[in-house]
């Protein structure tokens, strides 16, 4: 089965880049356009040339590669071929949307297709999977920092300015950056809300059932209708307490946000408190005790180093979750990337959608695996 | 008497759930709007409610199939003898398909499927699939392994020990599941309004448009009751099948 999965993913990614168009050549910003294939004739206009058949030789070599070796050089050299693929595939996405553009009107527009985000797709997952099969400490960050400034350097360097996306980047650059802050102050709130919640729930120890049952709750209530019924009862207490409205805060905007968001991530951090407390055995911290620790002392010497692992784990959640639910933030009117991603959809302009969504998912991995990274290492240690 | 005590982890939700759906009647909510100080305005009549909550039902009831079916049949391809090496590679998924909130699935599918029932589908499906493979593995593999034996010896094929053994046994975790995977999909189906799709999350999004706080409270109130009652439900099947 093992020895299957790298031919598998050669014959996956040669569909996707043979099998489905890789670009979309349209009239303007807004209309899906016309699909674009690598193979010349297969599409309504031909434009790539012998690049692609490059990629799928790297990439069948890679996944040979891979089948055969079981050495770190041998996965070395296909890690290798595959970051040399997904360089390749960028540049001649790029190249070919300039191609294709040359001679049409300004309004044109070349996005990325089906075939193009697979392949991409694909390529970034087989990355991550030699990487982690290496079991170099390291590689995968590096691999993806590598990835990213490579895509970083090429848009600066032009070679991808024809692509649709870099297009309605250089549009609206600043906006992107200003809602990504925006968007990780948001979360980064959230989570501390709801740790210092979590922390005061934890302690409240005779209603931990009570707790238990309120914060499960939440869960079960659909993210849209907490925070449309925030906003109701916000504006209702800012009628009633009209101080409050000259002190800054709104019916809509970040606080009913932050209370939303904070409400759901509850459940993970308070059961991740309790579990890491009761994490350490009963006999460590009778010789905890007998060694004479306070109550304190034990808390903090004993049973938070001991639980730290799961508070991590609690923590990574939340975050996760905290990212996520941030992207409806903008639904009442607190902004951050969900705030790009409401404006792609009202006006059906798939580029400022994937402008407000790559960012999302990129952050929400990024802080996925650096976090799981942090808990594994601490989890070892512990 | 025995179904009654099967039952009776569902009261809470169950109680949850009617209490928010009497929330939702124009007159009450009317009355906690004018109580918080704002003036009233259109209120939707329960007749509109309830046909909005009929489609969000079988727009969630629909993706909930379509979860259940491919991510326990996955399950149960993932823990066959042989497949080994596909545990971890399942997790992975499952992670990285958690990184994509359903807001977002939603929004990338809005272009290519256009707007209403189709991306919200693929936003439920997408987004549940993992975490109910995940389950299903995570409940197969639950199974103590004494009891497959039990079953070889007995002579039982693969095939029996799955249905006959394994399954059986792993059916109440499996409804966990599953109860987690309708409270997502019940979320996702109001998410879905964002795309166009005629659901409890319709009110909601349009009254947080245009301020109109009564349609927006009917809503919120309304969509919540849903999910208590359909969590109620899931309950109640798991406190029966475990009976």
């Amino acid at each position: 089965m093992a020895r299957l999965v790298p031919l598998l993913f050669a014959i996956a990614f040669l569909g996707a880049v043979y099998g489905l168009p890789l670009l979309r050549l349209a009239k303007n910003r807004l209309v899906v356009g016309e699909p674009v294939y690598a193979l010349d004739g297969a599409g309504i206009v031909a434009g790539f040339g012998p690049e692609i058949e490059a990629v799928s030789a790297l990439v069948l070599g890679a996944a040979l590669l891979a089948r055969a070796g079981r050495t770190r050089v041998g996965l070395g050299a296909a890690t290798a071929l595959l970051a040399l693929a997904l360089a390749l595939l960028v540049l001649a996405l790029g190249n070919t949307a300039e191609d294709l553009l040359a001679g049409e009107p300004p309004a044109a527009r070349a996005g990325l297709a089906a075939g193009a985000w697979a392949g991409l797709a694909l390529l970034a997952g087989g990355l991550a999977h030699l990487s982690g099969r290496m079991a170099v400490p390291g590689l995968g960050a590096g691999l993806a920092v590598a990835v990213l400034t490579f895509v970083g350097v090429a848009y600066a360097a032009g070679a991808l300015g024809s692509l649709s996306l870099a297009v309605e980047f250089a549009a609206r650059g600043p906006a992107v950056g200003g809602a990504l802050v925006r968007h990780l102050l948001l979360s980064g709130g959230a989570v501390l809300m709801a740790v210092c919640g979590a922390v005061l729930l934890s302690l409240w120890r005779r209603g931990q059932g009570l707790v238990a049952i309120l914060v499960g709750g939440i869960q079960v209530v659909p993210a849209v209708a907490l925070l449309g019924a925030l906003v109701a009862l916000a504006s209702g207490l800012l009628r009633a307490v009209p101080s409050l409205r000259e002190a800054g805060f709104s019916a809509l905007g970040p606080a009913p946000a932050l209370v939303g968001i904070a409400a759901y991530l509850l459940l993970p951090l308070w059961r991740g408190l309790a579990l890491a407390l009761a994490a350490p055995d009963p006999a460590t911290l009778d010789a905890a005790e007998a060694l004479g620790l306070t109550p304190r002392k034990i808390l903090f010497e004993v049973r938070l180093p001991i639980g730290a692992g799961i508070l991590i784990g609690a923590l990574r959640v939340a975050c996760v979750q905290a990212i996520g639910l941030a992207t409806l933030g903008a639904l009442v009117g607190a902004g951050g990337l969900g705030g790009i991603v409401f404006d792609g959809m009202a006006q059906f302009a798939p580029d400022l959608i994937l402008l407000g969504a790559i960012p999302i998912v990129v952050l929400s991995l990024a802080v996925e695996r650096a976090l799981s990274r942090v808990e594994d290492r601490v989890r070892r240690t512990a | 008497m025995n179904v009654r005590r099967a039952l009776r982890p569902a009261l809470g939700a169950l109680v949850a759930g009617l209490v928010l759906a009497a929330l939702s009647h124009p007159a009450i909510a009317s009355a906690i709007v004018a109580g918080l100080g704002d003036v009233p305005r259109r209120a939707l009549t329960p007749g509109y409610l309830a046909a909005l909550a009929l489609q969000h039902l079988i727009l969630a009831a629909t993706g909930l199939a379509l979860v259940a079916t491919a991510g326990i049949g996955l399950g149960i391809l993932a823990t066959r003898p042989g497949a080994g090496s596909l545990r971890g590679g399942v997790d992975t998924l499952a992670a990285a398909a958690q990184a994509v909130p359903p807001v977002v699935v939603v929004a990338l599918a809005l272009p290519v499927l256009g707007f209403g029932g189709p991306p919200t589908l693929l936003a439920l499906v997408f987004y549940g699939i993992m975490p109910t493979l995940r389950g299903t593995v995570g409940a197969l593999e639950a199974v103590p392994a004494e009891a497959r034996e039990a079953a070889t010896a007995l002579g039982l094929t693969a095939r029996q020990t799955l249905t006959r053994i394994e399954l059986p046994l792993a059916v109440p975790a499996i409804v966990e599941t599953l109860r987690t995977a309708l409270a997502l999909a019940v979320a996702v189906a109001a998410v879905g309004a964002l795309a166009g799709a005629a659901t409890l999350g319709t009110p909601i999004v349009a009254g947080l448009q245009n301020q109109n706080t009564v349609p927006m409270l009917q809503g919120a109130a309304a969509t919540a009751a849903l999910a208590f009652l359909c969590d109620a439900a899931m309950v109640a099947v798991a406190g029966v099948l475990r009976r």
